[in-house]
């Protein structure tokens, strides 16, 4: 009986052992399931955000003059990064392997958003054919003071009409030593007059309590040069070591150009955006070239007056001429990357625009765009 | 005897229970593959369709097709003939350099329905080499999307513009 009892007692205690061991490995099992999936779900989520934005990009991108505010309470405690080196664009999800990677579409940004409400607006950037458009990112928590008055150098009132919804202010240049952040995640400064805000110069009080690289400026020096800048304690520092940064625009509404150097985190992301811009412009060039040489063709007939073909080809400026003239400029523009040679795109864009006014308006004649 | 008898009868009970459980999992595995099969397949649809209405909504848009007037401002819907002709052979030059990143794996199509003429502006298509070197397409489907445009040709309206009616045909392959 003892041998049947104790026999019985390790049977009963074996089969617990069993269920333990089993158990555990059972809920082992699941718990590895359970954090595998968690992975999975994440990845798949940066996945899906990225490819969604992406497809918010393009539709902003191509829906031209649109702002559209996207709606990202659910994401927010995800950080979404934006940068652009050698011409190539990445954003994504900050942390994860989630992010998209593309040379086309100049995207202005910051360098990190981090809100419940993201800000997508698109503008097209002219010289003087439409080349491409320009995509500007931000959040409504990133807020942008403007100040240093209407100098002529930036229309004030056209930005802050055309930007109803952003957080932007202007302030009085007096008012710039009391600028609040408030509880906004990163703020940027826009001195138009290009003398308040320098290297060595001190940061507002209210702002030298955030990260320094949550402040930041954008300095605006004469029609065409802006220099850009970050907080460094309680000073400014500048982020454009040795010459400014090169704005190429026709000037007019709705700047382009002159607005992205807003919007873009610093001089290399400005640069670099830019860099894809004159791309799509050299290629476009081409295009509009093909389109100049059957317009002459078609004006060397005896059929029609030779004002036309004069305005095309034998005039001075002439469309032939200018076309050309902006293709060889690009070649120069690309040798570096610091736009410095880009500048000289203005002229022989404003050529363009000449002989186009005149072969519409004087000439009645087709029109190059 | 009757200990040994009741061991083995535990020990196929046991058996029997693993045996149930492991076929149980089987299904359940089977089941589960078979419903990320049809998951994928969907979501790669839905991923191609997708592609494909922003490959079109690019195409409209496109600064070296569309029609502008006076400051460059866009004509909705239309194309210029003119610089048409001439993005085709920049859109051949710059396809791997640039336009790939726009177009992707895709073949666009303009039909002038008046003239009934068409010219295919862009056409890369998926492809892999066989064993003895031949080039082969290497997709499954064409998701073709139709959008009406109007074709503004100054050429043929003797300095005047011309509209015609036609359409893009933009086909995305998977």
């Amino acid at each position: 009986m003892a041998y049947r009892d104790k026999k019985g007692q390790i049977e009963v205690t074996f089969n617990w052992v069993y269920i333990l061991i089993a158990g555990a490995v059972i809920l082992l099992f699941f718990f590895g399931l359970v954090f595998k999936q968690k992975a999975v779900s994440e990845q798949n989520l940066g996945n899906d955000l990225v490819r969604i934005m992406d497809s918010i990009f393009t539709g902003a991108g191509v829906s031209e003059k649109t702002k559209n505010f996207i709606d990202l309470s659910g994401l927010a405690d995800y950080t979404l990064y934006f940068d652009c080196v050698d011409g190539v664009g990445e954003y994504g999800l900050k942390g994860t392997s989630a992010r998209v990677e593309n040379e086309v579409d100049p995207l202005f940004a910051p360098r990190e958003i981090k809100g419940t409400q993201l800000i997508v607006w698109s503008l097209p950037y002219k010289l003087p054919y439409k080349v491409i458009d320009f995509l500007f990112v931000t959040s409504s928590n990133t807020k942008y003071f403007l100040f240093g008055g209407n100098t002529g150098v930036f229309d004030v009132e056209s930005f802050m009409n055309s930007t109803e919804g952003f957080k932007r202010d202007y302030v009085t240049s007096e008012q710039y030593k009391s600028i609040d952040p408030g509880k906004n995640f990163q703020v940027r400064l826009v001195d138009l007059s290009g003398d308040i805000i320098g290297k060595g110069k001190e940061v507002p009080e209210k702002l030298q309590a955030m990260d320094n690289n949550k402040v930041t400026a954008v300095v605006f020096r004469g029609s065409n040069q802006v220099d850009y800048y970050q907080k460094e304690g309680e000073r400014w520092t500048k982020l454009n070591y040795n010459t400014p940064v090169q704005i190429v625009s026709l000037g007019g509404e709705r700047d382009a150009a002159k607005y992205a150097a807003i919007f873009a985190a610093d001089d290399k992301v400005y640069k670099c955006n830019m860099q894809k811009a004159f791309k799509r412009l050299k290629y476009i060039n081409e295009v509009y070239s093909g389109k100049a040489e059957e317009m002459k063709i078609f004006y060397s007939s005896k059929t029609f007056s030779k004002e036309c073909f004069g305005y095309i080809q034998e005039g001075k400026p002439n469309l032939i001429d200018a076309l050309s003239s902006q293709a060889n400029l690009l070649q120069g523009c690309f040798k570096d990357n610091t736009l410095s040679n880009c500048g000289k795109l203005i002229e022989s864009a404003m050529e363009i625009k000449t002989v186009n006014d005149n072969l519409g308006e004087k000439g009645d004649c087709i029109t190059l765009y | 005897m009757t200990i040994n008898k009741k061991g083995q009868m535990q020990m196929t009970e046991t058996i029997a229970v693993l045996f149930i459980f492991f076929v149980l999992l089987l299904f359940g595995i089977i089941f589960y593959y078979k419903y990320q099969q049809v998951a994928v397949k969907e979501k790669q649809e839905e991923l191609l369709a997708a592609r494909a209405m922003d490959t079109t909504l690019k195409m409209l848009f496109l600064p070296e097709l569309m029609c502008t007037k006076r400051e460059a401002e866009p004509e909705d819907n239309c194309i210029d003939v003119l610089k048409m002709r001439q993005a085709k052979a920049t859109f051949r030059k710059y396809m791997s350099d640039y336009y790939f990143g726009i177009f992707s794996y895709a073949r666009i199509r303009v039909v002038d329905l008046v003239d009934k003429q068409e010219l295919v502006l862009y056409d890369k298509e998926k492809t892999k080499v066989l064993d003895n070197g031949t080039m082969v397409g290497d997709w499954e489907k064409l998701e073709k999307t139709y959008f009406v445009v109007t074709l503004r040709d100054e050429i043929k309206g003797q300095g005047e513009a011309r509209y015609d009616l036609g359409y893009i045909e933009v086909g995305v392959y998977s």
